[in-house]
């Protein structure tokens, strides 16, 4: 077990050095662009020039990553094209907003998602195995934005029940930031619970397949305790994988649904300094969404040793 | 792994079909409308400004939007503008998909850089990635093809690697070499057609992540640049009037939900019917 974790965690600055690394290169493929686009079309060739050398622009491009590397491991991603403060400030004050979002519609989507998989799982070939396929198809076709719009049009415009955008933060009430967090934690979780739905049914129907299952029921075990004791302990590993990958990928969701309900998170801040190129802070942005997610990631593999003694006991 | 495997032509084997029939019915008129849409009579950006805002009617069956442009025309042309982009997102992809994921598969030494670079693509919250290299490399139609492709290329390498690895070392391998087969043969012609299945599967889900990918980078002004009538582009447009024209934002959204649904029925029909061990094996 400790063999396993610490295997795991001595991986996990590699993937971090090559996150770090693909951003930076992904960043600066095209030569030139981020002061071309900060100066405007009009400025010539001289200003670009002088720009540049404040910027190091000049420098070859290795030499840069030798230098950009140890700098931000340390945590200092420069300054902000617009922003005075330093990029990291602004990340770490934007940072709850995405973090309560992403997990608060995670636990929706738990609440929500697994029941309906198990059930769906257990009541395969039924109508509410038909059913929560159809709501599940339709949930990962649409777009999270465009069903967050509707929730709007719905909730804020004709019910007037809840305010269609903006943030307040918990310290000014609980009650407060929650109804503010109620519209896009629905969206996000109505987005990912699909996902959630299809591949618990998915391990849970492949579990309950298995002799040992059939031998529990053979046995008299109650179908309660053959459900929920015997399969789904052992579909566990799968659904957690899966409740990581959601997530990663709600990290990502949030970027479009804090776009939706002007929420000032961190991924709106990646929107606003792409649409703007401003590189340094879109770098930060990223590292540490991708940071987190990779996070998840490490939790969930160091979870596999709890469900599955097999990763335990392993070399 | 199910008992219904053990019951061919069963109630599963219908429900496959269905799939892939469902699937093909929501596509078709979808494709028709892409692929007819320049000979139709509809002009996506002519602007009228005694029509604005027009609610749906005969006239415009979609109403028309604050330019008074056509919904409807602008409906169709978005379609093709979705559909090529994510067509094209995918042929890019299937072709540096299959090259680098054949190298993968079967040069060791290949594997170990390819991998690395796959591993560290993957590692990304993929929409985010999405953004980041729409910064970098600026907002246009062929560079959100650029940036599908970058970011769903490492699925595919893995599809096609696994399909290589499976069969790399088996008998009628063995014998092809006995014979005096080449590497380069071996690889394409006994190995790889192995793996077009399974790559058709993983292709036609990209497909339906390109749609939602192009429709979220241009919601956020980082794909498709207005005028075009990007799906995406057209939600974000009629943000403004959300209380006021509801057919601007609800037909566009529900053309990319059915176009995305039809994808993932199709896919998940090419599924069951390569390998119905991977049914319910859903992918991202």
């Amino acid at each position: 077990m400790l063999n396993y974790a610490l295997r795991r965690l001595l991986s996990f600055v590699p993937t971090v050095l090559l996150a770090l690394t693909a951003i930076f290169f992904l960043t600066r493929m095209i030569p030139g662009s981020p002061i071309a686009a900060l100066l405007g079309q009009s400025a010539g060739s001289e200003q670009l020039d002088v720009v540049g050398r404040d910027l190091g622009l000049e420098k070859p491009l290795l030499t840069r990553y030798a230098e950009w590397l140890p700098r931000v491991i340390r945590g200092d991603f420069g300054t902000s094209l617009f922003y005075s403060d330093p990029v990291i400030d602004v990340v770490a004050d934007r940072f709850p907003v995405t973090l309560y979002l992403a997990t608060l519609s995670l636990i929706v989507t738990i609440l929500v998602g697994l029941p309906l998989g198990i059930l769906a799982a257990v009541r395969r070939g039924t109508a509410v195995d038909y059913g929560t396929n159809v709501f599940s198809s339709l949930g990962m076709a649409m777009p999270s934005f465009w069903l967050g719009f509707l929730l709007v049009i719905l909730f804020a415009v004709h019910l007037g029940w809840l305010p269609a955008s903006g943030y307040r933060g918990p310290e000014f009430g609980i009650g407060e930031w929650l109804r503010r967090l109620a519209l896009p934690v629905l969206a996000q979780s109505l987005a990912q619970i699909g996902l959630v739905i299809r591949m618990t049914r998915a391990s849970m129907v492949e579990v309950l397949g298995q002799e040992y299952i059939t031998m529990a029921r053979l046995k008299g075990l109650p179908e309660n305790r053959v459900v929920f004791r015997h399969a789904l302990k052992n579909a566990m590993t799968q659904i957690t994988t899966v409740i990581g990958l959601t997530f990663a990928l709600g990290l990502g969701g949030s970027v479009i649904i804090e776009n939706v309900f002007s929420l000032p998170g961190l991924g709106q801040l990646i929107t606003v300094a792409a649409v703007r190129r401003d590189y340094p802070m879109l770098e930060a942005g990223v590292f540490y969404l991708t940071l987190v997610a990779l996070v998840v990631n490490l939790a969930v593999d160091l979870s596999y040793a709890v469900f599955n003694p097999r990763v335990r006991y392993s070399r | 792994m199910t008992r219904d495997l053990h019951r061919p032509g069963g109630r599963l084997s219908g429900r496959l079909n269905g799939m892939l029939v469902a699937g093909g019915l929501i596509l078709l008129p979808l494709a028709a409308v892409a692929l007819f849409a320049p000979a139709l009579p509809l002009d996506p950006l002519s602007i009228d400004a005694t029509r604005q805002l027009f609610s749906p009617s005969w006239e415009h069956p979609f109403g028309t939007d604050q330019f008074g442009r056509d919904v409807l025309a602008r409906s169709i042309h978005g379609a093709r503008l979705s559909l090529a982009l994510g067509l094209g997102a995918m042929v890019l992809t299937a072709v540096f998909g299959v090259v680098l994921g054949a190298l993968s598969g079967w040069y060791r030494w290949a594997d170990a850089i390819i991998g690395r670079v796959t591993d560290t693509l993957m590692v990304f919250p993929g929409f985010v990635l999405a953004i980041l290299i729409m910064a970098a490399i600026g907002p246009s139609a062929v560079n959100v093809v650029l940036a599908v492709a970058v970011l769903y290329v490492p699925r595919v390498i893995r599809t096609v690697r696994a399909s290589i690895v499976e069969f790399r070392d088996a008998e009628f391998v063995e014998a092809a070499r006995t014979v005096g087969v080449g590497d380069f043969r071996l690889l394409f012609a006994h190995l790889l057609p192995k793996a077009v299945g399974p790559t058709l599967v993983q292709l036609s889900f990209g497909f339906a992540w390109a749609v939602l990918v192009e429709a979220g980078l241009s919601f956020l002004g980082l794909g498709t640049p207005p005028p075009a009538p990007s799906w995406g582009g057209m939600i974000a447009e009629a943000r403004e009037f959300i209380r006021s024209a509801w057919w601007l934002i609800t037909i566009p959204g529900l053309l990319i939900t059915l176009a995305v649904l039809g994808l993932n029925l199709v896919g998940d029909g090419l599924r069951d019917l390569v390998d119905p061990r991977l049914r319910e094996r859903s992918t991202v």
